[in-house]
């Protein structure tokens, strides 16, 4: 009988799969390396090859070469699937217990054989009809779900567990209430949603006020309100806080002015008078935190709230105006009530992300203390107090997933669309001519501000001893740039550098793929992929970084200390900005252009790789350049997974901060910095408007 | 390219439900072999939905779908061999012309010399020659649309859709773009379907009309069937304008009569299917003459309510005993102002009596 072309595909795909689940088992290791895989020696890999040691040694060839006569056998489509979906499901299973069970953990022999078997089962869902019997997208979203299970789900799971053990690994069911009801608890969540509220409130006003002036102003000042833009992307988030340090701190600038002129022997104060003016670390605590996650997240709220401005129709207020209302009257009754929705996002979003924050209060909590940083303190150091992290964990986690999920139910998709600056047609009603001017003085205040930050944070780098000594120096770029590449700066820099580039273009990827199949395709299991999404978003730093210490650092999938889990952090971390790209992009191309190709024959990877890749280019590439950024500055997760020999750049910086090195750690900022911007204006120099884009 | 190969495509008790909303509950329906059958309806009747069910796009809640013989109930998109225009063309923006047109060849792997000759073939059929290297966006709608159907085309395809393909396109225009379309389907003779809402539209380019609402068909059948022999108000005021008034049917012995008010008509020789009693009538606006004598009990009387003029004719609206009834006049004729008594004449035989159990 002739076997048609699909048919064909359909047997060659399984053989191949299969095949090469035989041969990584014969040649991978099937238990993890104690050293790593690049450690070892010949004999330790040779004692991990599964059919030397395993007590069914045959059982795991025998059992995938099963597959074969199943896939080439002439069944009906709806036996042949219920085989090859069982006998996948049924050797996961048997997997999984053959490693729980003695506690060992898996080798990347195990781990290809699992994506072989995770392949096996979309060829079988694929022929039971699922997703109109496509092998790609069954494939794809396996393979989602996949990754969502384990690195979403099991390790938030894992801090439940935690929290419901003790250390002895006893049943501990109120363990959880002891814990967040122990003294301190209370004034450190209070800490925290009243640090929450305070920057969101903050951020929300001058957001409002700020994009106010940048789409409405007549000021040319407006325009440099596009560092806003850059700024907080190539930031890593607590450099705010290090160069407010060097302004407001005890040896700080400003202490320095006034102990100059109001100190013990000041210019205005007599001689053998006591000063009236004593060096203080005012700005560490609240106040310093509230400064620097304003300073730092007021860039977010601008950019929701310019999004919303430019949205309004111009022809409403126009309307008001020919009522006779005045510019004041117009701002008032018909402008803020259009934005409110866009302002409670702002206000929403400066919660999350002060309570998520980590960088800022570690460097400028002192006394305050807050829950991010509280988790860390629990685990780092002597204290090892993983039941207390879990707990805190779980405060934080519900703090921030209830405000996610209130901001997704009633400001609906809004969060998702990126914010662009589009402008409509019509005229945009200028300020009021007073407000303008106010506001003028204020935004030069606040660019003033800003830039006297940054000034300090390059400055700071090159004197001596800030505060002490301002003799201009090298030795903190010597120090970290010219002891050879194995010292000082280069390791954690070159570390960066290497797992942000492995992760990028994977997230872009992944995140492009997982928004074109919540976007664009129904099946089931399309909850756990949406429910998968919302903890991405969700999950603040920190708490991911705990989970995944308590998820991977035992059998059976042991992964901590090496570079493989900061790659798979920089990925989940960096994966919103995947999502949201896709989503917009894939929101500006009509799926009747898929349908089109679908329709002369096509084949969905076939639709993929000639209709939408080409289409998506550019998302690809800046999606792939901004989880590039985000790697390369995010703090709050891999502090808890970074080891001696997989530091990298944020985290050598915090150490270095730690120890006392300011001139070193903020030397080293700044160099990040530059980095950051050189590589920015690079891409949107590639990345200009194509062909394409306008088209769409 | 003429082929005796056309088939008949089936559906049989299909049905697509999302969630609870039943879009299309258990409908029967065939598109006969080699004609273009139009799916006509309000907007959100179904008819979309049925197009691409037909094109496997849209899996079906339950039910079969037929191409001839074969039934294809579970092939997609992809396996089943049908090729469609969409509303917004949907070309793709990054490839020119002849890759838009040759990319279900590139799909099946034909050699290059084969695509470019398949290409022109069928560019030259939709009087599109030399266009081969332009960008989407370098041609006009009208343009682009009829790459839309060369690519539609160039698989020669087992059934044909269209889904609304001239709703872009300015009015002056469409009406020589159908008269391609339906050109081009005769040629071809591949068995078609076309969903608009646009009556003229349906009326001019099809063998055949499917009437749809609320996802039921109201009414299949050929243009002229449809204008002339509706079979609900529905249907009536669907296609072309039509006054759908009460009235009661009186059988006597020498034949049935209509009692329309004040007016008695005979219908002579004209056979009823109805049973005597209430009726409902359409009057098409056509039929009437507008007239300042007549006899009341022959003619329905009524006065000008309003009246607009609208370039060729003018429109009134007339008060009658029946409820308001329009109708239009040539502007040759006298000009009645509002408030004026009228007599409407017309032929008994135009009246169209809507059949029972509808509307």
């Amino acid at each position: 009988m002739q076997v048609s072309f699909g048919e064909r595909s359909f047997r060659v795909g399984i053989f191949t799969w299969a095949v090469i689940g035989v041969i990584s088992y014969w040649i991978l290791p099937w238990f993890a390396l104690e050293y790593g895989l690049f450690d070892a020696t010949m004999d330790e890999y040779w004692d991990t090859l599964g059919w030397k040691s395993h007590p069914v040694s045959m059982l795991t060839p025998v059992f995938l070469l099963l597959f074969i006569p199943i896939g080439w056998a002439n069944w009906s489509r709806e036996i042949q699937g219920r085989l090859l979906v069982s006998l996948a499901l049924v050797a996961t299973l048997l997997l999984a217990v053959d490693f729980i069970i003695p506690g060992r953990s898996m080798g990347l022999g195990t781990g290809v054989i699992l994506i072989v078997l995770a392949a096996l089962f979309s060829y079988g869902i694929a022929r039971l009809g699922f997703l109109q019997g496509d092998i790609f997208i069954s494939g794809a979203v396996t393979v989602v779900i996949f990754i969502i299970l384990v690195f979403v789900f099991y390790p938030v799971l894992q801090i439940f567990y935690k929290v419901a053990v003790t250390k002895e690994g006893d049943f501990a069911p109120f363990q959880f209430f002891n814990i967040i009801t122990s003294f301190g608890i209370g004034r450190v969540v209070l800490n925290t949603l009243l640090l929450a509220i305070s920057v969101g409130v903050a951020t929300t006003l001058l957001g409002l006020l700020f994009a106010l002036y940048s789409v409405r102003a007549t000021s040319p000042l407006r325009h440099l309100m596009r560092v806003f833009y850059i700024l907080p992307i190539i930031t890593p988030p607590f450099v705010v806080g290090m160069s407010l340090i060097l302004l407001f701190g005890r040896a700080g600038i400003l202490n320095d002015v006034l102990m100059y002129f109001f100190g013990s022997g000041g210019l205005f104060i007599p001689e053998g008078v006591e000063g009236i003016f004593e060096r203080s670390g005012y700005i560490y605590g609240f106040r310093g935190i509230f400064l620097a996650q304003v300073l730092s997240l007021t860039p977010v709220s601008y950019m929701v709230i310019v999004g919303m401005l430019t949205a309004i129709n111009p022809a409403m207020e126009e309307a008001s105006l020919t009522m006779r209302g005045s510019r004041w009257i117009t701002l008032k009754k018909v402008t803020l009530p259009l934005l409110a929705p866009g302002l409670a996002n702002a206000f929403l979003l400066g919660v999350i992300s002060s309570a998520a924050d980590f960088g800022n209060p570690l460097v400028l909590g002192g006394e305050y203390d807050v829950l991010s940083t509280e988790i860390y303190f629990s685990i780092a150091g002597a204290q090892l107090d993983f039941a207390k992290a879990a707990a805190l964990g779980i405060l934080l986690l519900v703090l921030s997933l209830t405000i996610f999920l209130i901001q997704k139910k009633y400001l609906g998709k809004k969060s998702f669309v990126t914010v662009t600056g589009v402008q409509t047609a019509g005229n945009v009603t200028p300020l009021p001519a007073r407000l303008q001017r106010y506001l003028s003085v204020f935004v030069c205040c606040w660019l003033l501000l800003i830039g006297i930050l940054y000034v300090s944070i390059f400055l700071g780098g090159f004197v001596k001893q800030w505060g002490a000594d301002y003799t201009l120096t090298f030795m903190h770029h010597k120090e970290l740039w010219t002891n050879g590449f194995s010292s000082g700066g280069w390791p954690s820099f070159m570390n960066s550098l290497i797992f942000s580039f492995i992760a990028a273009p994977l997230t872009a990827i992944l995140g492009i793929l997982i928004a074109y199949i919540l976007t664009r395709k129904r099946f089931v299991g399309h909850g756990v992929i949406d429910f998968g999404t919302v903890l991405i978003f969700a999950v603040p730093g920190t708490v991911t970084g705990i989970a995944y210490i308590m998820a991977f650092n035992t059998a059976p999938i042991e992964l901590t200390g090496t570079a493989i889990i900061l790659v798979i952090t920089m990925i989940i971390r960096a994966m919103p900005v995947g999502i949201r790209g896709g989503m917009s992009a894939l929101s500006q191309i009509s799926p009747s252009l898929e349908e089109a190709s679908l329709l002369q024959r096509a084949g969905s990877f076939k639709t993929l790789r000639s209709v939408l890749l080409p289409l998506l280019r550019s998302t690809i590439i800046s999606s792939t350049a901004y989880s590039f950024i985000r790697s390369m500055t995010t703090v709050s997760a891999v502090i808890f997974l970074a080891s001696a020999g997989t530091n990298v750049a944020t985290t050598y910086i915090l150490s270095r901060v730690e120890s006392g090195d300011n001139g070193v750690a903020v030397a080293y900022g700044s160099v990040l910095i530059l980095t950051m911007l050189a590589f920015t204006l690079l891409v949107q120099a590639v990345t200009g408007r194509s062909r394409i884009e306008k088209q769409m | 390219m003429s082929r005796n190969t056309s088939i008949q495509v089936t559906l049989k008790n299909i049905s697509k439900h999302f969630g609870s909303v039943r879009v299309i509950d258990n409908l029967d329906i065939e598109f006969k072999a080699g004609t273009l059958t139009t799916l006509l309806g309000p907007s959100g009747c179904g008819k979309t939905t049925l197009l691409r069910l037909v094109s496997g796009l849209e899996p079906p809640t339950g039910g079969e779908i037929w191409f001839g013989e074969q039934d294809v109930s579970q092939f997609s998109a992809t396996q089943r061999d049908v090729g469609m225009v969409f509303q917004s063309y949907a070309l793709f923006p990054h490839m020119n012309v002849e890759k838009n047109v040759g990319y279900g060849l590139t799909v099946l792997k034909e050699t290059k010399e084969k695509i470019r000759d398949a290409v022109s073939r069928v560019l030259e059929t939709v009087n599109l020659e030399g266009f081969q290297k332009r960008y989407p966006d370098e041609l006009s709608g009208g343009q682009q649309q009829r790459v839309a159907v060369a690519r539609a085309l160039v698989l020669e395809p087992k059934v044909l859709l269209f889904d609304e393909p001239l709703s872009n396109i300015d009015s002056k225009l469409r009406r020589s773009m159908r008269d391609d379309i339906r050109g081009l389907q005769q040629k071809t003779g591949i068995t078609s379907i076309y969903v608009t809402h646009d009556q003229a539209e349906a009326l001019s380019v099809s063998d055949e009309v499917v009437v749809m609402n609320d996802g039921a068909i109201e009414q299949q059948g050929t243009p002229r069937d449809l204008y002339q022999r509706p079979n609900s108000a529905f249907v009536a005021n669907f296609i072309g304008d039509s006054n759908v008034v009460d009235a009661i049917l009186v059988a006597e012995e020498e034949g049935s009569a209509i009692v329309l008010g004040e007016t008695r008509i005979d219908l002579e020789k004209r056979k009823v299917e109805n049973r005597p009693g209430k009726i409902k009538l359409s009057l098409r606006p056509e039929m009437f003459q507008l007239r300042e004598t007549g006899d009341e009990k022959k003619h329905v009387m009524g006065t000008i309510a309003h009246s607009a003029y609208v370039g060729a004719v003018v429109e009134y609206f007339i008060s009658t005993p029946v409820g308001e009834l329009f109708t239009t006049a040539p502007v040759s004729e006298e000009q009645y102002a509002p408030g004026r008594k009228v007599f409407l004449h017309f032929h008994p035989d135009e009246l169209i009596i809507l059949p029972e159990t509808r509307g």
